[in-house]
């Protein structure tokens, strides 16, 4: 449930307008806990990631007691490695696919829909998708991870067309895991675009209608212009926490069969837990770590959130 | 103006505008998206289904479908202080304290922020901006291996410092968000009895706040709640791990067998998040509505 | 006033943060603690039985100790992963600690064990393991690290049900991969439903992959893994590469379990406890421990004796000695951080004596490495495939002892995979294997095949 929507114009502190000498460092104080916190325990492990790539630490060996530093070899081996670029495809394509698309398409397409239908269907529709969105991400790999199954419920359900399903989560494991995230992920997008669409005043949509437009027309030409702001901050939401989605496929491939969909999350965790190379895993966390800061940088700087 | 709220809509808004008399081409319309919109529900549906009937089946498999009779036996047999309880306790335990200790920490670090004007706010409240979108799961490898150094694995307070750390930077963004709606004219009044600024806080800005201060709680205590990838690198022993690791191991030993008792501790794991939800709208529902939040 | 209250609420919070995190955590720093970590799963509580017991005695007998288990629930490849993760951190590294004798190497060089030669020159008992026994639990420096607790070797079982009805002898002993294959074809083309054969080949697996799979076939080659003499490691070699081709032979032709199967984690844990006894799988390359857990416990199948034939594995053509088994073994060993590591020692001198071996090597179907146990009729008369699985030591090989071991396996298990997929040939994925092994050891520690 890791959600951040756009929200609406706060009223604003009020500052206080006198200033004494003292008085700053003062008022400081109370950030003290959260500062040491993140320090600490956030801006630590991001600094760790950086010096523990350059190092060749092992979980076991001679290279678990005495690590050396080995400067950039683990990033040269990375970067020479098909391995790494498998890994990176297949997360370029499990984001692009669940997220940008998926989440994004069909939560749009939710959210209109939604609009307009009746107040039964609504809510249940709407209910149902939420709670996929609740549940803990484990339970929601379990429910999944049966569905997909070779005896799960998708090949039962073909079965009664007497067709035979494949083994989806070996035949084809990237398609499992990326509807799975757009079961799982779909209810934020449309909750974010219910709520933009419930922003565009209604006149100017009937406006255009009367116009002439067709219902597409004022979707493309009236409505998406109207919400591209929402659309531009939901998709780059959607994208860093595809990003960082582990436990989904972890729980239904575990990232196989071989390394078929071993996204960098999966593939550092494998490097440095399965195959003990600590220093090796460290470094596809850091470019991991990187990629987030620069869609998170390009997400400020696109978007500017007024931080008032 | 795009500042982040908690996404505390209660499930999608009501549509402002209600079509009066239907054409029979928007008739054919309104029933092709109730079309879609079933087919949609359906297949959300499927598979969480599954996991309530194969809770109730005596004879679960990974397929859905409706059990020839229905049991509580796959309850009874996981009804156990190790299999159940303890990993419920132990994830009520860790999710509390974070959910505790980044309410106390949001709300003192939120106050400088939302009511001085002091030349590093900007940057900071960027850089928290920028805290709340790294992917925290691509840290775990660092994580583990910075604890090994901190001496702090296997180790439930560190756990919950390291789980309100990711959570912080989203928590202040919120609660400072919620603190700006509190009108600072009634901390005035405070100040002028000679109340000092932490006083204001405690008796007036606090009281004002509590939905949001509700809301944010809840939030982080559903993501900690239904963290795996934390705990599963950080805590080890039987008696530290928290029921999303112990449901896991739970499956990878008996998994392909008891497929009953995995969908019902699944379930047991999953209602109090569910309710958990359902309180954030009531407590969302009058003044924190994200509906009307977002604007072009 | 204000100041106060603001230093007192920051620094609360501040304390109190620091406060908490020096209490908790799960392993105790107390001395008088002994915190034994192992693996514990559903298919394998044998161990779970054994240090139970050891500790109730060990607690009677040493008043004011206490015994801390900490059950790992894992299959096998996530139990050396959370092991290592434990051992990584002195807190938390566990006092005793069930270890497989091919990480002992390793694990003995990343400084995690504790040598125990000084213990053992006053331990009685230690006369009476077998001069084996006692070698794998060497490091790499000459000082022993573990205590075993059996060992075990690795044949052919074969459902004789189904043989019977495919038509094939139920006294069976083949003389060659081919003989192994052909008895699958029929079994394929004769009994559509069932699958013919299992041999290990799934990254998930780990361990079992490389010994129970990939290695009882190349040790059945004229190759191995490692030339002791001249110290390196093989590349290129030709029993390699048909090992791998077995593989892709029984993957791509159906004669192996589906990859949804072969490829999970629970692999394992399936074969032995449900396709196996239900007729769903009719060959497979495994351990000499599966009758443990046919005869007692959560899937006992009384009617197993019954019901399997065993036999060697052949060579690859029937070369000599004409067959080939990997023999392993897990120790006891104690950790390096252990606070009090003689009584740790003594936990395990007690949890491995006499009566204890021979509860735990029955029970689990081990092959008793004290010759006290060995000798004794109980031990003897209790399982039946006991004769079988140690005739079979006269053509057993272990794996290459070195500290890279480890890593090695997993890059095996890497080629295996990759084979059974179909992502790879044999040979892309030999020539996988010979870069990944470079990586690890280095040119200069390899040496082509010759």
């Amino acid at each position: 449930m890791t959600s951040l929507v756009l929200g609406a114009r706060t009223p604003g502190g009020v500052r206080r307008p006198r200033r004494r000498p003292g008085r700053a460092a003062l008022r400081l104080l109370p950030l003290l806990p959260a500062v040491v916190l993140m320090a600490v325990f956030l801006a630590g492990p991001v600094l760790w990631s950086f010096y523990g790539s350059l190092t060749n630490q092992a979980l076991t060996g001679y290279r678990a007691a005495a690590p050396e530093f080995v400067g950039l070899d683990n990033y040269t081996a990375l970067f020479g490695d098909g391995q790494f670029w498998k890994a990176v495809v297949l997360t370029v394509v499990f984001v692009g696919a669940s997220a940008v698309v998926g989440q994004n398409v069909l939560g749009m397409a939710l959210a209109l829909m939604l609009r307009a239908t009746g107040r039964v269907l609504r809510s249940v529709v709407s209910a149902i998708v939420v709670v996929a969105w609740v549940l803990p991400e484990i339970v929601a790999a379990f429910a999944l991870y049966a569905f997909f199954a070779t005896d799960g419920t998708l090949n039962n359900v073909l079965g009664w067309f007497e067709l035979t399903g494949p083994t989806w989560l070996i035949t084809f494991p990237m398609l499992a895991v990326i509807l799975a995230n757009i079961w799982r992920g779909t209810a934020f997008s449309m909750m974010v675009y219910d709520a933009a669409l419930a922003e565009v005043p209604p006149e100017i949509t009937e406006a255009a209608s009367i116009d002439g437009a067709t219902g597409a027309q004022r979707f493309l030409r009236i409505t998406v212009p109207m919400i591209r702001r929402a659309i531009s901050t939901n998709l780059m939401l959607t994208t860093l926490q595809t990003l960082a989605v582990f436990t989904l496929i972890w729980v239904m491939t575990g990232g196989g069969p071989g390394t078929s969909s071993s996204t960098l999350p999966v593939l550092a965790y494998q490097e440095a837990f399965k195959f003990a190379q600590v220093g090796y895993g460290t470094a596809i966390a850091t470019v991991t770590l990187l990629v987030g800061a620069v869609f998170s940088i390009v997400y400020i700087r696109v978007l500017k959130p007024e931080v008032d | 103006m795009t500042a982040m709220t908690p996404t505390t809509t209660s499930v999608v808004t009501t549509p402002r505008r209600t079509p009066s008399v239907a054409s029979p081409r928007r008739r054919t319309g309104r029933a092709f998206v109730a079309v879609v919109l079933i087919g949609v529900g359906v297949a959300f549906l499927v598979p969480l289904a599954w996991i309530v009937l194969a809770a109730l089946d005596p004879a679960a498999t990974v397929s859905v479908k409706l059990p020839e009779s229905f049991t509580l036996d796959n309850f009874s047999q996981i009804m156990t202080w190790d299999q159940t309880f303890r990993p419920l306790w132990n994830s009520a335990v860790i999710s509390g304290g974070t959910a505790i200790l980044t309410v106390l920490a949001s709300v003192l670090a939120a106050y400088p922020l939302s009511r001085y004007q002091m030349r590093f706010r900007k940057p900071f409240l960027y850089a928290i901006l920028f805290g709340t979108c790294l992917p925290i799961t691509a840290m775990m490898v660092p994580v583990y291996a910075l604890f090994v150094n901190l001496g702090l694995l296997d180790n439930v307070p560190g756990t919950v410092f390291f789980l309100t750390a990711t959570s912080l930077p989203m928590a202040i963004w919120m609660t400072k968000n919620f603190m700006d709606s509190v009108p600072v004219s009634l901390e005035e009044a405070a100040w002028v009895d000679g109340a000092g600024s932490m006083t204001a806080l405690a008796r007036v800005v606090v009281p004002l706040m509590r939905p949001g201060i509700a809301v944010v709680f809840i939030f982080v205590f559903t993501q900690a709640w239904g963290n795996f990838f934390v705990p599963f690198v950080l805590l080890f022993s039987p008696g530290n791990q928290p029921a999303a690791v112990a449901i896991y191991n739970f499956f990878g030993t008996y998994g392909t067998i008891a497929y009953g008792r995995l969908a019902a501790f699944s379930l047991l794991y999953s209602v109090p998040v569910l309710v958990l939800y359902l309180l954030v709208q009531r407590f969302s529902g009058g003044s924190f509505a994200m509906s009307g939040a977002v604007k072009g | 006033m204000r100041l106060q209250t603001a230093l007192a609420s920051a620094g609360v919070l501040v304390l109190g943060l620091a406060a908490c995190s020096s209490g908790g955590g799960g392993s105790s720093d107390d001395d008088s603690t002994i915190t034994v970590a192992y693996q514990k799963t559903a298919q394998f509580h044998q161990l779970d039985d054994l240090l139970q017991k050891a500790k109730t005695e060990y607690e009677a007998a040493n008043e004011g100790r206490t015994i801390e288990l900490v059950p790992i629930e894992a299959e096998q490849d996530q139990y050396f992963t959370k092991l290592a993760l434990m051992n990584g951190s002195p807190d938390t590294a566990p006092d005793v600690i069930y270890e497989d004798t091919f990480q002992i190497r390793s694990d003995a060089a990343a400084g995690y064990l504790l040598p125990i030669d000084d213990y053992l020159a006053d331990w009685d008992d230690w006369d009476q393991f077998l001069d084996t026994a006692k070698q794998a639990g060497l490091g790499d420096d000459g000082k022993t690290y573990g205590v075993s607790m059996g060992t075990d070797t690795r044949g052919l079982y074969y459902n004789k049900d189904l043989f019977a009805q495919a038509g094939l002898p139920t006294d069976w002993q083949p003389e060659s991969w081919d003989d192994v294959l052909d008895a699958a074809r029929t079994l394929k083309e004769k009994l559509p439903d069932v699958t013919p054969l299992n041999v290990y080949a799934g990254k998930a697996g780990g361990e079992q992959t490389t010994m129970q799979g990939f290695e009882m076939l190349l040790y059945g080659t004229d190759d191995e893994l490692y030339d002791a003499d001249s110290q390196k490691w093989i590349t290129g070699s030709t029993g390699f590469e048909d090992s791998l081709g077995f593989l892709e032979t029984i993957y791509t032709e159906g004669l192996a379990p589906s990859l949804d199967v072969a490829l999970d984690a629970s692999v394992g844990a399936r074969v032995a406890s449900e396709l196996l006894p239900q007729g769903k799988l009719a060959m497979a390359v495994d351990g000499s421990w599966l009758p443990g857990g046919w005869i007692s416990g959560d899937n006992a199948w009384p009617e197993w004796e019954d019901t399997m034939g065993m036999a060697a594995m052949p060579t690859q053509d029937g070369q000599d000695p004409g067959f080939t088994s990997m023999s392993g073994g897990w120790t006891l060993a104690v950790g390096s951080q252990a606070s009090d590591p003689q009584a740790a020692f003594d936990f395990i001198a007690l949890a491995l004596n006499q009566e204890n071996s021979l509860k735990y090597d029955t029970e689990n179907s081990q092959i008793a490495v004290r010759s006290d146990v060995a000798e004794d009729p109980e031990y003897l008369g209790y399982n039946p495939s006991f004769e079988f699985f140690s005739s079979l030591v006269e053509y057993t090989h272990f794996r290459p002892a070195t500290p890279d071991y480890s890593q090695i396996s997993s890059t095996i298990q890497v080629a295996a995979e990759s084979v059974a997929t179909g992502q790879a040939d044999a040979a892309q994925a030999a020539r996988t294997y010979d870069d990944g092994l470079v990586g690890i050891v280095g040119a200069d520690a390899t040496q082509a095949a010759g």
